[in-house]
């Protein structure tokens, strides 16, 4: 869960009160950026993307403009703009006009969960507004604090005064950073990124204002829910399935998914994050989705799951695969039988699929679970193997792998005349 | 002594011998919550009874396990009054786990050492909380979001359900220290290690959120210091720089650590997601991504991941897999390398062994052709005890407007029985429809004679119900009236008793035979033994029915193991009542499958032969010729049991018709009696059955109320549009329907038809009559508004019969009308001939030759249309009666008080 830009970060900071610049809308009209051009001269024009997008001003994607007219013609260029960033192509749904902030000083700020420390970590330099990775490590501090009483003045004072970083700015950032620590303890970010934030002198006095913003949450941490943010942010790169399972997000039972391939020939329920990590790796690209549904779901839970499941994912399938290890607490009878109702369901409602069935699972109830599977599926008609906890799971996932490959070569046989 | 605490941070935990000891005293928090409720009782037991108290707040009681009762108290402050404790497990839910942590050290700070917190979804900001606190009172904390820690060599599993519900099956005595981040793979790896002859010390699963309590640093530390162990299994996943640190605290020397670590780094594919799937904290950033894990290890090491076809190349210090499949050979392989040897004797292999599978009619290749395998002890024992139930146990609900035989099809509108549609089922005769309603299953074609068998024997009426119909009949009764009559006496049903007994005990015999192979050879000395026990032999008399049934049996072609083995039985055995026997293995011969496959239950296979008498005296019982046909006398009076052979479909029709039927008329009373089979557990006549049976009564009461729901108006209605069409054909003579004659002009007969239909419509709609007249078995709500529409399914049923050169004129009349009516302007486009024309042609064209030669009336027209619904009917709701039966609950056809009005 991940948010980057203005639009949504000047609403975040301003409930810290940090000092943001005024920004408006794509909808803005001519004369409301010229006005707001109206101080400096010169606005800023970035495309709005939603999820954890970096790396924009590297590609060009960030415009400073010096007319209201530039402004328009950039907004027209960057609206719908794409972007690769890790892998993948992300198209801007937006922009946003920003007031430019003239600075001698551009500073970068970081608070993250460190699995170093296992506390929170802040990374603060003042040579900021580029790449942190460019710079060298006498450039910038990392340091932790106690995390009961939190980030205090003298943390920053103490980190600026070790990177040697210009006297001047050392109070209005010891006075103003601090504030994102009580933004990050009380609304269940992860990771709050500010970079850069560009100091301002106004009439004398220096003012840290925070041009661009980077935030990661806790899905599990509902203080974030507080924000009101719009919920659609955080679904960018989440597929309609995936939205489905989502909503069955509960803390008994694990329903976590992703997508692997839209086109794979094997759905698999992996239960255990183990088995998730293990399964997807073998499947490869023959995967439709990876998921974990271990952590003992109810059985209306997982009935729910399968019945998503299947209408997604049944029809493009040969095999279905249900894999994990030899389960410490999930109850086999429950899930198999949840499962294996809501196959019996989609078939009275759409007719056999052409799967094979592979199961390799271990655990409390596993015979009256494989028993009850096994019922189903003789009375469906659809063939089956099922593995004990005593086969290699590795194996078993790679005889459903072996069996796709077969299936899909008959499906390519010609046709017998 | 050991190895120096090289941390700058609280860790308490020495050597791992410390983690889970026998002088453990436990306390739980939720206690008696969902997980906690059925874990901790197999913990308790298995460590020996180390739990002294649990928590659940706002409740007192006890939690009882075999090793003792738990005390359990609704607030931690009276435990600590009464309790010393110095570990406390944690199962509330994720937003109460820090409140119980501070609670924990607000009351025992001074005693407390470990606290282990198996709560998943737990917050990172609580997380790293619960880390400040447990730090700041010196206490370790395993978890959140792990399943514990366990010790085989102190028989002490502490925390969640490491080893499953069988804990001493997994955690065997050894040398190995398991570390590892998913809960699951903690307990796999140990069963893995097993086939390489290895037992484990002590196994941690650490969890994998974000912050990970008792981390990899830790864990080696006290590894080094537990003279047990002798080398340790780290399970990896991306997200994390723990492993990192202790590999290097190792190689600078801050912490000592000279024994061999087999590593599991997985998870390279998450290096493109960005949110996580799985484990919360195996969401890595670039430099902790599990290809940088794999390089600290691999560094460490020396040497590069274990390729199990060159196992030497392994290094002192150990090695890592990319599976945990690898794990016990990389073990084997490093131990090789140490000169250390394994534990015990290895236990199995990983190969692959199927302990269930079925191809089906699937044709595999070769390598993927698995035979099946007996299954380990004690899951070998178990599937053999699944094999021996048999048949459905189904969840009962409320049925009231519910139903698993029928339905109306959403997209086809098609009603459809046990998921077949009925247009599907024309092509069955009616007693393959009969069986295939109580059974779920169309009967092998082969076997149908054995199925009329049945039919024919019990359909012979009795006395009192043929006196019970007649008398009915001479009131008035309509077909339905009449038949409650006769039904409602119960005659004759006791005398099926025998019947549903030996089937019981047929049912028993093959059950614990494990019969699931119908076909297969079965071992007859052990089946006969044990058949011995159920039934009473050796004074079994010779009876003709007897010997036909026995003859019927031996010549049947493709028979199962259920009659062949009833037939040799009985012919060496002499069972006490051989015909009750025989009939009861016949009986079984169609329904065996069905319970195998849990599509009925046993209840119901025992009370088949109730279904199927009710059944076929209902279908002769309306018979106006059971006196005056000789094919029926000749069936009843038992003098040629060869007829009873003779298809039930015929035996129906000759009730009915009082004629042998030509093979033309047979194929389409097939039809009509399938058509009429369901139209969906909505129907007046599923209600009255389904509400019967809600009150309890018996199934043949509850035919009754089905009976009772039918009438002119759901039933008899055909007969309008039987009256429609002999209205429309006055004028003309018809010798055969089901030929074409030249001389008849279908068009002109309908447009005269249209014509007047116009002329009459519009004078209603002048005299404002909305009420109108509707021309029977036209239209329909679902079917319409294309300039010519068409009913799928009266389309499938035509072209059905059309294959088979059967013509009906009254069928071909609707189709001209429906033009007709569309060209003289009665409607805007051409209206579809529906399903109900189907059951109203085929009717009337059946019953047309005697009605032309005048045997027949009007009313008998009528009457005869009526019983043929209720022919179909029969059958069908024989299988919402058997339904209800078994998932229903009582009175739960009621309408509850608050649905109903009050009209003054």
């Amino acid at each position: 869960m991940q948010i980057t830009g203005m639009k949504y970060g000047k609403q975040i900071l301003n409930i810290a009160n940090f000092p943001t610049p005024q920004i408006l809308d794509a909808d803005a009209t001519l004369e409301e950026v010229e006005k707001l051009m109206a101080k400096e001269g010169k606005c800023v024009v970035k495309p709005v993307f939603y999820g954890g997008v970096g790396k924009k001003g590297k590609a060009g994607l960030v415009k400073i403009v010096d007319s209201a007219i530039d402004a328009m013609a950039a907004k027209r260029k960057l609206y719908f703009a794409q972007h690769l960033f890790h892998d993948k192509v992300i198209q801007a749904n937006g922009v946003t006009f920003e007031e430019f902030i003239p600075a001698s000083y551009e500073i970068y700020f970081n608070l993250h969960v460190s699995t170093k420390t296992r506390k929170v970590n802040f990374t603060l330099t003042h040579h900021g507004g580029v790449d942190i990775e460019e710079l060298n490590s006498d450039q910038i501090y990392e340091g932790t604090f106690d995390p009961i009483t939190g980030l205090k003045t003298y943390h920053i004072i103490d980190a600026l005064t070790e990177i040697n970083a210009p006297r001047e700015i050392i109070s209005p950032l010891a006075q103003h950073l601090p504030k994102l620590w009580n933004l990050y303890n009380d609304f269940g970010f992860t990771m709050l990124e500010i970079n850069p934030v560009r100091i301002k002198n106004e009439k004398g006095r220096l003012i840290p204002y925070a041009c661009d913003f980077k935030a990661q949450f806790d899905r599990d941490n509902k203080q974030w829910q507080r924000l009101n943010l719009p919920m659609e942010i955080f679904q960018t790169d989440m597929s309609q399935f995936e939205e489905e399972i989502n909503q069955l997000r509960t803390y008994r039972g694990q329903s976590d998914v992703v997508v692997i391939n839209p086109y794979g020939t094997v759905t698999a329920f992996m239960f255990g994050g183990g088995a998730n990590s293990a399964a997807t790796e073998t499947l490869g690209k023959k995967a439709t989705i990876s998921s974990d549904f271990g952590g003992n779901p109810p059985y209306d839970k997982m009935y729910d799951i399968a019945k998503i499941v299947y209408k997604h994912w049944l029809k493009q399938s040969n095999v279905l695969l249900v894999i994990g290890g030899k389960a410490n607490n999930t109850d086999i009878f429950v899930t198999f039988k949840a499962m294996f109702d809501a196959l019996k369901n989609y078939v009275a409602q759409n007719g056999k699929p052409n799967i094979y069935v592979v199961v390799g699972r271990g655990g409390p109830n596993l015979i009256r679970g494989m028993g009850y599977a096994r019922d189903i599926l003789d009375s469906l008609g659809i063939p089956y193997k099922f593995f004990g906890y005593d086969s290699s799971m590795v194996e078993v996932v790679q005889y459903a792998k072996d069996i796709d490959d077969w299936m899909e070569e008959q499906k390519n046989q010609p046709l017998k005349v | 002594m050991g190895v120096n605490n090289p941390f700058d941070y609280f860790v308490g935990i020495k050597s791992l011998e410390e983690i889970a000891t026998k002088e453990s005293k436990v306390v739980v928090m939720n206690i008696l919550g969902n997980e906690s409720r059925n874990v901790t009782p197999v913990s308790h037991e298995y460590s020996g009874g180390n739990i002294v108290a649990g928590v659940q707040y706002g409740r007192k009681g006890k939690l009882e396990t075999k090793a003792g009762d738990i005390p359990v108290y609704s607030r931690l402050a009276e435990v600590v009054e009464k309790h010393e404790f110095d570990t406390s497990v944690i199962y509330l839910p994720p937003d109460a786990v820090f409140h119980a942590v501070t609670e924990l050290c607000h009351y025992n700070s001074k005693n407390l050492k470990k606290i282990i917190i198996i709560t998943e979804k737990l917050s990172v900001k609580d997380q790293r909380l619960i880390r400040a606190i447990a730090q700041a009172n010196g206490i370790d904390v395993f978890g959140a979001n792990c399943l514990g820690v366990a010790d085989s060599w102190n028989h002490i599993r502490i925390g969640g359900a490491l080893g499953g519900d069988r804990p001493e099956e997994t955690l065997i005595k050894g040398s190995i220290a398991i570390h590892s981040n998913s809960g699951n793979f903690s307990t796999t790896i140990a069963e893995y290690l097993k086939t390489a002859g290895f037992g484990t010390s002590t196994i941690v699963s650490s969890g994998k959120d974000v912050i990970i309590q008792f981390a990899v640093p830790e864990f080696l530390y006290a590894a080094e210091n537990d003279p047990r162990t002798k080398g340790v299994v780290l399970y990896v996943e991306p997200g994390g720089y723990y492993e990192q640190q202790a590999l290097d605290m190792i190689t600078s020397g801050k912490l000592e650590f000279n024994k061999p670590i087999i590593a599991c780094v997985t998870g390279r594919w998450k290096s493109n997601l960005t949110r996580a799937c799985g484990h919360a904290g195996a969401l890595a950033g670039e430099g902790d991504d599990a290809i940088a894990k794999e390089k600290w290890f691999d560094d460490y090491f020396g040497v590069p991941v274990f390729n199990p076809d060159e196992p030497g190349n392994v290094s002192e210090k150990g090695v890592r897999v990319s599976s945990i499949q690898h794990i016990p050979l990389a073990v084997k392989a490093v131990f090789d390398k140490t000169g250390i040897q394994p534990d015990f004797e290895p236990v199995g292999n990983l190969g692959l062994k199927p302990w269930f599978g079925n191809n089906f009619d699937l044709k595999l290749p070769l390598h993927l052709q698995i035979p099946l395998v007996e299954a380990l002890p004690p899951y070998n024992k178990e599937i053999e005890e699944i094999n021996k139930q048999i048949g459905a146990t189904f969840l009962r609900e409320n049925m009231r407007n519910k139903s698993s035989a029928s339905r109306i099809n959403p997209s086809t509108f098609v009603a459809e029985l046990h998921g077949m549609p009925v247009v599907e089922l024309i092509e069955f005769p009616y007693e393959s429809n009969i069986f295939f309603s109580l059974t779920k299953l169309q009967p092998d074609k082969e076997k149908l004679k054995l199925a009329n068998i049945i039919l024919n024997y019990f359909a012979k009426p009795t006395e009192q119900e043929l006196h019970a119909i007649q008398t009915a009949k001479n009131n008035g009764a309509t077909p339905n009236e009449a038949l409650i009559a006769a039904l409602a006496l119960n005659d004759g049903i006791s005398e099926l008793n025998q019947i549903k007994v030996y089937t019981g005990k047929l049912i028993t015999l093959f059950s614990e035979m494990q019969l699931r192979d119908l076909y297969s050879e079965i071992d007859y000395d052990k089946t006969e033994t044990f058949a011995q026990t159920l039934f009473e032999t050796g004074g079994g008399k010779k009876t003709d029915l007897a010997e036909f049934l026995s003859t019927a049996i031996e010549n049947c072609f493709k028979k199962t193991n259920i009659v062949d083995f009833a037939f040799r039985f009985n012919s060496k055995n002499k069972v006490k009542h051989p015909e009750a026997f025989l009939f009861a293995a016949l009986l079984l011969e169609f329904s065996y499958k069905s319970l195998i496959l849990k599509k009925i239950t046993r209840q119901t296979a025992v009370e088949l032969i109730e279904y199927i008498t009710i059944i076929a005296k209902s279908a002769v019982l309306n018979s106006g010729f059971l006196y005056s046909n000789t094919f029926l006398k000749n069936l009843f009076n038992g003098k040629n049991l060869k007829l009873l052979e003779t298809s039930f479909t015929e035996t129906v029709y000759q009730a009915l018709f009082n004629e042998e039927p030509s093979e033309e008329s047979l194929i389409e009373f097939y039809a009509l009696l399938a058509l009429t089979l369901t139209n969906g557990p909505g129907t007046l006549s599923a209600k009255g059955a389904k509400e019967s049976v809600s009150a309890r009564n018996n199934i043949s009461t509850a035919f009754t109320g089905y009976l009772s729901n039918t009438g002119l108006a759901h039933g008899g209605s055909g007969y309008e549009a039987v009256e429609f069409l002999i209205d429309s054909f006055k004028d003309v003579k018809i010798k055969d329907p089901s030929k074409p004659d030249g001389k008849i002009n279908l068009r002109n007969i309908s447009h005269n038809v249209a014509v007047n239909y116009l002329e009459y419509k519009n004078k209603a709609k002048l005299k404002g009559e909305l009420n109108y007249k509707r021309i029977p078995c036209i239209n329909h709500p679902v079917f319409k508004g294309k300039r010519v529409n068409i009913d799928p399914r009266e389309d499938f049923i035509r072209k059905y019969l059309k294959s088979k050169n059967i013509n009906n004129l009254f069928w071909d009349f609707y189709h001209e009308l429906v033009e007709e009516l569309y060209k003289v302007g009665v409607s805007n486009n051409v209206y579809c001939v529906n399903i109900d024309a189907v059951i109203a042609v085929i009717s009337l064209k059946l019953m047309w030759k005697p009605f032309h030669q005048k045997k027949l009336s009007e009313n008998d027209l009528q009457n005869i249309g009526f019983i043929i619904f209720l022919l179909g009917r029969t059958a069908g709701v024989s299988a919402e009666i058997i339904d209800h039966r078994a998932r229903g609950t009582d009175m739960d056809c009621r309408t509850p008080q608050s649905e109903t009005v009050y009209i003054s």
